[in-house]
């Protein structure tokens, strides 16, 4: 009989997480440390979950419904999705997106590396600093703002740039009146914008490259392309693939600049993927549809992510 | 001793409670909203108690409203009121606004609509029907109606029922620069000019040689005042227009005796799209000519800055636009003279086109009797002559008659100012441009449409034909239920 009480006593204890926390034992001081490890990781997850997990699953859930929230939703099942890819402004968006983002991510990581190698030169000190700020001042501007500066400095009839492309003879040009042209110019916008980011990247990168590296190098007479090509380039690959990552699922999420500066336009030259998305969803109050569109989205960029990750064992070289 | 390892706290337990707290979170929010409260029926059931302090929250711009909300406060200083100020570059951007910020449970009392939302508030329930108000103050409201346009009542009407008083409104009329005008030789145009007249003056300035470019016309690609005056005049319209039933108990409370009166329904319905009807065609054919033949500049979507620095810098000769910019020009320092306004020049007709604007009950006020009295102060000529908006600079048109007189532009400008309410009074086939239920996604459509043909992308053919295919799938996804048809 009392053996049959202590085993019950056992299993509730054994059941009740709490109760093992408080055991005197090595077990018991085991969990009480994973348990105040958990205790400090349980505002990000928290976070993690109410804006981050909890807003993707609620999206899955509302993409299959039609709902203007103001009436009660009504269930489409799969019908959001098959609209979706008959929807020739969704598809065009997706496809603005991939073309901005090719364009813009491959000029922000060029542009960032070749200036971050120009700043490795022999430089007085302040002169690099000077640099290293007036480069990365824009990244901490809003998108909204400078693309209205911008959009300003492009106008096409009271633009400055044009101002002095007519004063020296060369014809006005259309940056954001032109379908062909408007995806480059936001483009620029946005490399303007965030090059500091990736040029701050790259400043980390080339300075952890060991001096014994560059000097057997240059022993082995690499010079010029060569070193970079077959020595700082690869010494820089992690940080090139941190700044491709990072700017793919930023570049794929791009709204602020052509918002201002076109409104998707001219026509629908330069609507992207978060645009028709905020669209459908807050402007035509079809939440249901944005939904759709903001899940395939995060599918995308789930994917491209992925392969730019698998890719990467072939390119990347840790040391 | 082996350690009880299944009974630790794992990171996989861990993570299934977090898991199973974001679904519930996630079925949480899944489920259906509160919906709006029903209107109240006008009488005293939503009344406050006079003594009671009751804070009326308004969807307008502080600077402008805060001069009607001290006036009302003198006799209702149990009144409080919270001005919420939303922007947008056009009235269809603040709709967005103002609907994604109800969706997120936003409570307001009273809000603003221009004729690009009315009926989208309204076939959302959103707003409610001013009539068992209007009619329990008959006295009252006698003499603002008679002091008001009834095409501006119509437009504000939805299926019979009165949804806003309006404030103000704005007809496309032709502004020009008469500094342009005077140097290519030409005067202030007869108000029955013709679409050649327009052409040739815009041409003829345009093409002027020495000092720097001006433009002879420019328009913002919108839904009110872009290409849509040359739609009206040339006899089109982007969707059919009819006359919704009802409206009679207005008509012939209100407007008895009145011949522009006559033959007026319940408000307006667009029930079907006809964008690449011929007069449409022809009449974005003629915009894209104007741009081939440098007289307009690259036509962009906005709200009308570029456009005021083009007029006030000397660089455009002429623009559609309404009461609102001769304030605007005001502002910008242009000088009383250096502007004037014409009708819009005829081509088929000289049909106008205009939008209204005034300030609306949400549905879902707690105080709808309190909020009727402010919007009814509002629309009195006590409240509307201190309203900031026509005080001290008059930024928009008055919808009152009686308030569009000498005086008020005497500062200003423009010469002819009467021209502002001669285009209701002397064209009373002047009608609001279309704007159904669900105007936002329509007037989408027909901006980035607009801007193919404009691009040259597309031609005026080949851009209405695609805009009107998308308009029908839009109408057939969504217009079913906008209007009572049985």
């Amino acid at each position: 009989m009392s053996t049959t009480v202590a085993v019950n006593s056992q299993k509730r204890r054994s059941r009740n997480p709490f109760a093992l926390l408080f055991e005197n034992t090595l077990a018991g001081l085991r969990r009480r440390r994973a348990a105040i490890g958990y205790l400090f990781l349980l505002p990000t997850i928290l976070g993690i979950i109410v804006f981050t997990a909890g807003p993707i699953l609620v999206s899955l859930g509302l993409s299959f419904f039609r709902w203007d929230v103001f009436s009660p939703p009504r269930l489409l099942g799969w019908d959001n999705y098959s609209r979706m890819f008959s929807d020739p402004r969704v598809l065009l968006g997706f496809r603005n997106t991939f073309f901005f983002v090719v364009v813009a991510i491959s000029m922000q990581i060029a542009v960032g590396l070749g200036i971050a190698l120009a700043l490795q030169q022999r430089m007085p000190t302040w002169m690099r600093y000077y640099f290293r700020t007036a480069f990365f001042l824009p990244f901490l501007m809003s998108g909204a703002a400078t693309g209205i500066v911008i959009g300003y400095m492009l106008h096409k009839e009271f633009g400055p740039v044009n101002y002095y492309l007519t004063m020296i003879g060369l014809p006005q040009v259309p940056w954001v009146n032109s379908p062909n042209l408007v995806l480059f110019t936001i483009a620029i916008a946005y490399v303007w914008q965030n090059m500091g980011f990736t040029l701050i990247l790259f400043i980390g990168g080339l300075n952890n490259i060991s001096t014994e590296v560059l000097e057997a190098a240059d022993v082995d007479g690499a010079q010029g392309f060569k070193r970079f090509w077959h020595v700082i380039l690869p010494m820089v690959s992690p940080t090139l693939l941190f700044a491709a990552v990072t700017g793919v699922i930023g570049g794929l999420q791009i709204f602020d600049q052509p918002y201002v500066m076109t409104r998707g336009g001219p026509g629908d030259a330069s609507r992207t993927a978060v645009m028709v998305m905020y669209e459908s969803a807050f402007k035509n109050m079809e939440i249901g549809y944005g939904s759709a569109v903001a899940v395939i989205l995060f599918i995308v960029i789930l994917l491209v992510t992925a392969a730019q990750f698998s890719l990467s064992k072939r390119w990347v070289f840790y040391q | 001793m082996a350690l009880p390892h299944r009974n630790t706290l794992t990171r996989r337990d861990f993570l299934r409670v977090s898991g199973a707290g974001a679904v519930s979170l996630a079925i949480a929010a899944c489920s259906a909203p509160a919906q709006p409260s029903a209107p109240a029926a006008g009488g005293e059931a939503g009344a406050a108690p006079a003594a009671e302090s009751v804070l009326l929250r308004i969807q307008a711009n502080p600077d402008q409203e805060t001069p009607v909300y001290e006036a009302f406060k003198q006799n209702n200083p149990n009144v409080e009121a919270e001005f919420i100020s939303v922007t947008g570059i056009d009235h269809e951007e603040v709709a967005a606004k103002m609907l994604a910020m109800l969706a997120a449970g936003e409570q307001m009392d009273l809000g603003f609509a221009a004729t690009e939302a009315t009926q989208l508030y309204a076939g959302k329930k959103l707003s409610l029907a001013l009539d068992d108000y209007v009619k329990a103050n008959e006295a009252d409201m006698q003499e603002y109606f008679a002091d008001v346009h009834p095409s501006l009542i119509e437009a504000m009407m939805w299926e019979g029922s009165l949804y806003q008083l309006p404030r103000d409104f704005n007809a496309a009329n032709m502004y020009y620069n008469t500094g342009a005008f005077e140097k290519a030789g030409f005067g202030h145009p007869d108000p029955d000019w013709t679409q050649e007249d327009f052409y040739n003056t815009a041409k003829t300035i345009a093409g002027q040689e020495g000092g720097s470019k001006t433009y002879g016309y420019a328009w913002i690609n919108r839904l009110w005042g872009s290409w849509m005056p040359w739609i009206f005049v040339n006899g089109g319209n982007i969707l059919t227009e009819e006359r919704a039933p009802g409206g009679e108990w207005m008509w012939q409370t209100f407007y008895t005796g009145d011949a522009a009166a006559d033959g007026r329904g319940g408000g307006w319905r667009w029930l079907a799209p006809q964008a690449n009807l011929a007069a449409n065609v022809e009449a974005l054919d003629f915009m894209v000519q104007l741009f081939n033949e440098d007289i307009t500049p690259a036509v962009e979507l906005g709200g009308g800055e570029t456009l005021q620095g083009f007029f006030t810098s000397g660089t455009l000769a002429m623009t559609p636009a309404g009461g609102f910019w001769s304030g605007g020009l005001a502002n910008a320092g242009m000088e009383n003279g250096a502007f004037d306004v014409q009708l819009f020049p005829k081509w088929k007709n000289q049909r106008h086109q205009f939008g209204t604007g005034a300030l609306f009950l949400f549905a879902g006020t707690k105080n709808p009797d309190t909020a009727w009295e402010y919007y009814k102060f509002g629309a009195s000529k006590e409240g509307m002559e201190v309203n900031g908006i026509f005080t001290p600079v008059t930024l928009t048109t008055p919808s009152r008659r009686s308030m569009c007189n000498a005086e008020r532009f005497a500062n200003t400008g423009p010469e002819h100012w009467e021209v502002f309410y001669s285009t209701l009074d002397d064209h009373p086939d002047t009608a609001p441009i279309p704007a159904p239920p669900i105007s936002n996604p329509m007037t989408t459509l027909f901006t980035s449409y607009t801007a193919r043909a404009m691009s040259l992308e597309m031609t005026p053919q080949q851009a209405l034909d695609g805009m009107q295919k998308e308009l029908e799938d839009l109408y057939a996804r969504d217009g079913e239920g906008m209007y009572n048809l049985e």
